[in-house]
């Protein structure tokens, strides 16, 4: 009774937000296959993560050492965000002016929180695809708030991979099919060697 | 494919009314709509309904739910699964009846299946048989519709209701208070709190709780129903969750009632999250409120009360709404007045300073609240109401060195 077809279809009215995952650089680099969840223009887009979980919306917490005004009809701003894994790129356009001001008020080097949507492209046919964060909000925060945000996306990635190996949910076993190459255990010792860096 | 059964039933259902029509004609009509057009099987016999009491001059046969859904409307469906604007039949248990609100009902209530429980109303004009608690029926061609947000089955002139054999016992299975959805629902809950009663026809009223959360709960007066004693713990079999301002509310004049000699420890909607900041709300910050007595509602940047109009004698108050996200789930937070001026370390007369003389005034406020607060971790303790937290204590969150020794120990253990 707790599932059922009329629960579902009433809760569709009331708003869920997507949550905000947290993963590192170099996992998030790694993605390559998107999709759409039903056929509503409006409907969420997810990245789906090598450990097998989806996301629409990331969390990071990292070091902006680069910003680069773009454009000039259509103003962006591109900038570098670098983790102790690896670099996001994050970008904010006139779409996002709340997002794009934000962004354009930080100078590099600074700690940043950036919270955005991921996406892949790629730059035309023969290039590898590229994982780059559209920015919802972007705020300075202080290395307290880094240190704490590498050890939540250090459990949030050790329970993906010890979910990774038992689970039968259809998410995992489309990472397994789409990236058969990559062995989650590798975010295990990425995840090891983010913690070392934390200095005590 | 065979039309007889619905041209069947479509000729029963104008034989009611003293008209014969030949089931063949009638089935002639169904398969020109069917085969001919590709029209749903529930649509086209809604259509040649329609159509036929037309031509009889018997008004409003069918219902005008344009839309009747695809699916089939005669196969017996699980009461559970049914969703509105469905032509559905169903076979369920009357468990309840409650008084019809309006002459053009003729009896309202409850019917369920092990499924579950949905609401249900026979119009006067269906000329449906006369149901009893406690009986099954199998009810054929209903339509569920959505009033208020409450899915419930109508049953119409183009509905067959017919009793059956089955004499089953029926176990409703209960649910936790906070996953209760408007409808139908059976909880195990405890009376924490009685209520003085506002309405004359008002028996009692009060608060029930489990250990997931709380809800409030009314009795009317009617022949035979009695109060629940505070601090006892009851079964409570289909009772009627409704919604209002987005809050449940459980009526139980439809309910079964059963003490039950148990305890329970109740939960009441206490939450604690840890996580981060991801969304400042517009509304945050330092806020204007209507000064009439007991309204104290946000007023808009001209003063304005939804209610009382121009205020100009607002008091200020300080609030922040966000976001606030573990990774698995993100909860819609409230924090009010001495909660903010904790975590910003912004004063509310710090705030009104800046309000008044700052160029960007209550922007001002926003912004720098947003600069201290957002992308910052956090654990947050209240009360958890409808999806909304509201917030008692929140606070920065530390940097522990044992959980990161911890970590570095999960992580370097053998894979």
């Amino acid at each position: 009774m707790s599932s059922n077809a009329r629960e579902t279809g009433r809760r569709e009215g009331a708003f869920e937000r997507e949550p905000a995952r947290r993963v590192f650089a170099s996992e998030l680099r790694e993605c390559r296959y998107d999709f759409k969840e039903g056929t509503d223009e409006k409907s969420p887009t997810f990245v789906l993560l090598p450990t097998g979980e989806r996301c629409n919306r990331i969390f990071i917490v990292g070091t902006l050492t680069e910003k680069q005004r773009q454009g000039d009809q259509n103003i962006f701003y591109r900038g570098r965000v670098v983790d102790p894994t690896g670099t996001f790129f994050i970008m904010a356009g006139s779409y996002q002016p709340e997002a794009m001001q934000q962004l354009a008020k930080v100078d590099a080097p600074a700690f940043v929180a950036v919270i955005g949507k991921p996406s892949i492209y790629r730059k035309d046919e023969a290039s590898a695809p590229m994982v780059s964060v559209r920015v919802e909000s972007i705020n300075i925060v202080d290395k307290d708030t880094r240190d704490l945000w590498v050890l939540d996306t250090a459990a949030r990635t050790l329970d993906r991979i010890e979910k990774f190996k038992t689970s039968p949910e259809p998410d995992v076993k489309k990472a397994k099919e789409i990236y058969p190459a990559i062995d989650p255990e590798v975010f295990r010792r990425m995840a090891y060697d983010a913690l070392a860096q934390i200095k005590i | 494919m065979d039309f007889s059964e619905t041209a069947e039933r479509i000729s029963r259902k104008f034989q009611k009314s003293g008209h014969t029509i030949d089931p063949k004609k009638i089935e002639g009509k169904l398969r020109r709509l069917i085969e001919e057009f590709g029209v749903q099987p529930s649509e086209a016999e809604r259509s040649v309904t329609n159509d036929l009491a037309k031509e009889f001059n018997i008004p409003q046969m069918g219902t005008t739910g344009g839309t009747g859904k695809s699916g089939s409307a005669t196969d017996p469906k699980n009461i559970a699964d049914v969703s509105p604007e469905e032509w559905v039949t169903i076979e369920g248990k009357v468990v309840a009846l409650s008084s019809p609100g309006s002459p053009a009902i003729a009896q309202s209530g409850i019917i369920a299946d092990e499924s579950g429980g949905i609401r249900f109303v026979a119009w006067a004009k269906s000329n449906a048989p006369v149901m009893t608690v406690g009986s099954w029926y199998k009810i054929e061609s209903a339509v569920v519709d959505d009033f208020k947000g409450i899915a419930s089955l109508k049953i119409h002139s183009g509905t067959t209701v017919k009793e059956c054999e089955t004499d089953g016992a029926l176990v409703p299975s209960t649910v936790p208070v906070v996953n209760l959805h408007p409808g139908v629902g059976s909880v195990r809950a405890k009376v924490i709190q009685e209520w003085d009663t506002t309405h004359e026809r008002m028996l009692q009223s009060g608060i029930l709780g489990d250990e997931t959360g709380t809800i409030k709960f009314v009795i009317w007066k009617e022949p035979g129903k009695e109060k629940l004693e505070v601090g006892s713990v009851y079964n409570i079999f289909y009772a009627m969750v409704d919604e209002f301002n987005g809050r449940h509310s459980l009526n139980l004049n439809t309910a079964t009632i059963m003490q039950d000699d148990g305890d329970i420890e109740v939960g009441g909607g206490n939450a604690t999250v840890r996580g981060a900041l991801v969304h400042i709300a517009p509304g945050s910050g330092i806020i204007k409120r209507c000064p009439v007595d007991g309204c104290n509602r946000a007023l808009s940047r001209q003063n304005y009360c939804p209610v009382h109009e121009i205020q100009p004698r607002f008091i200020y108050d300080l609030r922040i709404k966000g976001w606030l996200d573990d990774g698995e789930k993100t909860h819609n937070i409230l924090l009010q007045r001495d909660v903010v001026e904790s975590l910003t370390g912004i004063t509310l007369d710090a705030a009104k300073e800046i309000a008044e003389n700052n160029p960007l005034g209550m922007d001002e406020v926003f912004l720098q609240m947003r600069d201290k607060v957002l992308g910052r971790y956090v654990t947050c303790h209240g009360r958890e109401i409808d999806n909304r937290i509201l917030v008692n204590t929140c606070e920065r969150l530390a940097f522990e060195s044992s959980e990161h020794a911890a970590l570095l120990n999960r992580a370097g253990g053998a894979p």
